[in-house]
């Protein structure tokens, strides 16, 4: 079949519609169908999992049944235990974010904003940042022994590069035309930051928080799996002593839900915050 | 009639290069002037001299008040609303009135709360031109606002800023490369070459045959049948 094909009436007909339109009913599934399989595939993978469980084939020592791991975060739940190690996780994530998170912005600011600022941290920061930071692991143990501090520090560092990187960016890629823009409408200085310069360098902020945020969490699994008294990382370390797998799998599931989790309320604020972007906002044109 | 702006001996140099070399010009309140020259010629240079973007080497600038700038793209915040985008640096005080109101003028009075990525080329810098008539300008300057639309688009526009000028009386400073334009707009129109005014015609609302071939050749057009070089003339009264 030629590219562009002559129609009986007589004109050219767009190449694509002719293609496509008597393939379609035959080669393309409907997209229905397609999100049935799409949650069918997983959904198998769990009943081969279970089905090689309680045949005897994988020792519930290697690796727990569905059920069972289901069954323990029951059990796990209902004495609260669970709830209390999953709270104090998550004060550690959102401490050493907040904490990461704010420095990364704020540093950020400054270098984006002032060349002396540039000059005077990005060399170094980069510098830093070129080290994998749980390389620090170690280090941080002896600086503050296996507590809070070590963990909410480990995560803060994870955070604050990400955050600060795409701050610098999203400052420096602001439209140069709207600055100028900013000055013929005689806008202050503050009000140039808050009503172009910030707006404008949000989609990339909102990138490096997203980023941060998977980060965050690496650094906490890591960091908690090395000594805690409490956590998720406690919980899974402790089991390990007695072999507890399916103890060790609810808290890898449960790291990752909340992974996703974190990911969803970023998506939710990029939906949000940029709901006048053509990429992100709904409707429109 | 009281001046809109006053340039005397005004000099702008781009490191060696003089792209300004003694400009001499005076807008009157209510005055649409008509800026023609060819790429190159320093008609932006002196838009931008203006408008305060650019500091100026020599002479000087006097205007009441600020001037309000349109430029050739809309350069509407994408973040804001179009009555946000319209109250830009304006006092916070009755901003969404005084907005909505000017947004009524260009006919954009129902979307108040609608993102920029919704409109048209033509909307936007329908809206653009709302937001430089809500500061109330002395003096307006337009640089090439219409070079970015389609021609239906562009007739309509021009038709639309000859009637909020005529409502509105600032001095207006246009800057063109279209001769039909400058002729259909302006109560005067200059053509700057070397960096200074080098023809100036007061048009008065009176026919000017020959007008056009006048301004083609000063703007080193050659001569030819009427219409081969440019569009033919549009006629704003029919619209």
């Amino acid at each position: 079949m030629s590219v562009a094909e002559i129609h009986p009436t007589g004109g050219f007909a767009p190449a694509s519609a002719p293609l496509a339109k008597p393939r379609a009913p035959r080669r393309a599934p409907s997209g229905s169908w397609l999100f049935a399989l799409s949650w069918a595939a997983p959904l198998i993978l769990l009943v081969v999992w279970e089905t090689l469980c309680r045949s005897g084939y994988v020792a519930p020592q290697i690796l727990p049944a569905p059920s069972k791991v289901a069954a323990t975060a029951v059990r796990l739940a209902s004495t609260g235990g669970l709830f209390n190690d999953l709270a104090v996780s998550l004060a550690r994530a959102a401490t050493g974010f907040a904490i990461g998170g704010l420095l990364g912005f704020t540093l950020g600011v400054a270098v984006g904003f002032s060349r002396v600022a540039e000059a005077a941290i990005d060399r170094s920061v980069q510098m830093v940042r070129a080290v994998p930071f749980l390389a620090a692991l170690p280090l941080t143990i002896i600086w503050f022994g296996v507590g809070e501090g070590q963990k909410i520090f480990l995560v803060s560092l994870g955070v604050l590069f990400p955050i600060y990187v795409n701050t610098v960016l999203g400052i420096r890629q602001v439209d140069p035309k709207l600055l100028e823009l900013g000055r013929v409408q005689g806008l202050s200085h503050w009000t140039t930051i808050r009503r172009i310069v910030l707006p404008g360098a949000l989609p990339s902020i909102l990138t490096g928080l997203r980023y941060a945020l998977a980060v965050a969490w690496l650094a906490l699994v890591v960091a908690e799996t090395v000594g805690a008294q409490a956590g998720l990382g406690f919980l899974a370390m402790d089991a390990r002593e007695f072999l507890r797998t399916d103890v060790i799998v609810l808290t890898i599931v449960i790291y990752a839900l909340i992974g996703a989790g974190s990911d969803w309320i970023a998506r939710l604020l990029e939906r949000r915050l940029l709901r006048w972007h053509p990429n992100f906002g709904g409707g429109g044109r | 009639m009281s001046a809109a702006v006053i340039v005397r001996r005004l000099v702008r140099r781009y490191g060696e290069r003089t792209v300004i070399d003694g400009l001499d010009l005076v807008i009157d309140r209510g005055e649409f002037v008509a800026l023609l020259g060819e790429s190159g010629c320093g008609k932006t240079t002196l838009l931008r001299a203006l408008s305060g973007l650019d500091p100026i080497d020599g002479g000087s600038i006097q205007a009441p008040g600020k001037p309000a700038v349109v430029f050739q793209e809309h350069r509407l915040l994408p973040w804001d609303s179009l009555w946000r985008n319209v109250s830009l640096g304006q006092p916070a005080e009755n901003a969404r009135q005084r907005a909505a109101a000017a947004l009524a003028e260009v006919g954009l009075g129902q979307r108040l709360d609608d993102w920029p990525r919704n409109l048209s080329g033509g909307q936007a810098q329908r809206v653009a031109l709302a937001r430089a008539l809500v500061q109330q300008p002395e003096l307006l300057l337009l640089d090439e606002p219409f070079a970015a639309l389609d021609a239906l688009t562009r007739l309509k526009m021009q038709a639309l800023v000859k009637e909020l000028v005529a409502r509105h009386r600032p001095g207006v400073l246009l800057v063109t490369h279209d001769v039909d334009e400058a002729i259909g707009l302006a109560d005067r129109i200059l053509v700057m070459r070397g960096g200074a005014i080098a023809f100036e015609r007061r048009l008065d609302g009176e026919p000017h045959p020959g007008l056009r071939e006048e301004l083609l050749a000063q703007l080193g057009v050659a001569p030819g049948p009427r219409g081969a070089a440019h569009r033919p003339a549009p006629s704003l009264n029919t619209l």
